[in-house]
């Protein structure tokens, strides 16, 4: 190989390691960008069809109690009454309670969930176990401890048992996935208990009379759900 | 599985395994102001530790620096002892200022096969009923000193409470939010001394047998 060859070679090189070191780092960000734009896309995806079960004006009004924190006892849960058009189908009206029980009352101080947290799907299964997958907003932004997550999941299943008498059990997801705690300290591994009551599917069927009236606190104090694990 | 062999002897409450919650990586709550749940927890348990001694119990720490052991090491602590019940420390991030709160686990469907042998994962179900008389008396105890707290110990399915195979509490003060960090140091001496008498009233109905973390 004469000199000359020698030189285009070592020039060819460097200009190729010179490229790669110039265009690696930005493979690197584009790569980034578009597991985060995917990642976006995805949770857009899932809003959007949360947001596809909204409250549908057709449906009959019905006495819906949702239960937030008591601005007078300490920790503990009241039911707030509100009129609502919701579904009959269990499926569609579990969604429609929870999603406007994350909206949150007026008074944003007796919220029990946080505010940018999501319901991304809910199931029933036929035995009257029910499954709620939630954002992970629901697990990083609620406040850390037994009496803040207990009341988080407490508001959960007071509010499907007041509310659609189907569900029996109710397992937590947070974004699809089973979670050993809700925040490091309420198990999540289980499934909690919503009612002990036998479905009943004509109840569905017959919608509680409508009221007038709209944010009735009762004077009730709420109680703790209790969890169940299977065997 | 843990093992629950045959029940011959009985053993006599002797051993306090102390759990500070969270560590390491884990700071547990925070406040505004910078406190961090694990730190607290910690000081907390050095006077926890005190108060029991003086009643006359052993003491076992889960962690005693800024480490974070797994719920199962934890649990795996207790369930190495004889004659042990089990606190774990906690501060919230919500409640009333200055209140603290016992909790016992809820319900856990009891399976055990042939052999006694009950799943790790259930190890708190054969206590309950020992927790709650332990988690009562603390309460009782913590509420004589803290107004507005409860009377008697609340349930609630507490993670580190679920594998413990001892009588086992959770012990939660409030809270992270206060403006000053000594607020909460003050109330330390009194949590203490509420689980040190809670121990020493629980004694005589801790029966159980004396092999390690035996049904009751």
């Amino acid at each position: 190989m004469t000199p000359r060859w020698k030189f285009l070679l070592a020039g060819g090189l460097i200009f190729v390691v010179l490229a790669a070191a110039i265009y690696f780092p930005i493979l690197r960000r584009r790569v980034k960008r578009t597991a985060k734009l995917q990642q976006q896309s995805e949770e857009q995806a899932r809003r959007e069809l949360t947001q596809s079960v909204v409250i549908n004006p057709g449906d009959p009004r019905v006495k819906t109690k949702l239960f937030w924190a008591s601005d007078t006892i300490d920790s503990t849960l009241v039911p707030v009454t509100v009129e609502l058009p919701l579904s009959n189908d269990p499926v569609l009206r579990s969604k429609q309670v929870l999603n406007t029980l994350l909206a949150g009352p007026v008074d944003v101080e007796l919220r029990t969930l946080p505010p940018d947290a999501l319901l991304l799907a809910f199931y029933l299964l036929p035995d009257g176990t029910a499954i709620a997958d939630f954002s992970e907003a629901l697990a990083t932004s609620i406040p850390s401890g037994i009496v803040s997550e207990q009341l988080a999941v407490n508001s959960i299943t007071r509010t499907l048992e007041a509310n659609v008498p189907q569900v029996q059990r109710l397992k937590i997801l947070i974004h699809g996935q089973e979670m050993e705690t809700l925040a490091g300290h309420l198990d999540l591994t289980g499934t909690f208990v919503v009612s002990t009551k036998a479905a009943s599917p004509a109840a569905s069927d017959t919608p509680a009379a409508p009221i007038s009236g709209a944010l009735t606190p009762d004077k009730t104090p709420g109680r703790l759900a209790q969890p169940e694990h299977g065997p | 599985m843990a093992s629950f062999g045959a029940q011959v002897q009985t053993a006599g409450l002797s051993i306090v395994v102390l759990d500070a919650a969270h560590g390491g990586t884990d700071p547990g709550a925070r406040g505004t102001g910078g406190i961090r749940e694990s730190e607290i927890v910690l000081d907390f348990a050095i006077q926890v530790r005190r108060a029991l001694e003086l009643q006359g119990f052993q003491v076992v720490q889960t962690r005693q620096g800024n480490e974070n052991p797994s719920f199962d090491d934890r649990s795996a602590t207790a369930n190495a002892q004889r004659g042990a019940v089990f606190v774990t420390l906690h501060i919230s991030s919500t409640g009333m200022q200055g209140t603290a709160r016992v909790y016992v686990n809820s319900d856990l469907t009891l399976v055990a096969d042939s052999n006694g042998l009950i799943p790790w994962d259930r190890a708190q179900g054969p206590f309950l009923g020992l927790s709650k008389t332990f988690g009562d008396l603390v309460q009782r105890f913590l509420a004589q000193r803290f107004k507005g707290s409860p009377e008697a110990a609340q349930t609630a399915s507490v993670r580190q409470l679920r594998t413990t195979a001892a009588p086992a509490i959770a012990v939660e003060i409030s809270s992270v939010t206060v403006e000053d960090r000594a607020d909460l140091d003050r109330m330390a001496p009194g949590v203490a001394d509420a689980i040190a008498r809670g121990a020493a009233a629980f004694k005589p109905s801790y029966v159980v047998s004396n092999t390690p973390g035996a049904l009751p």
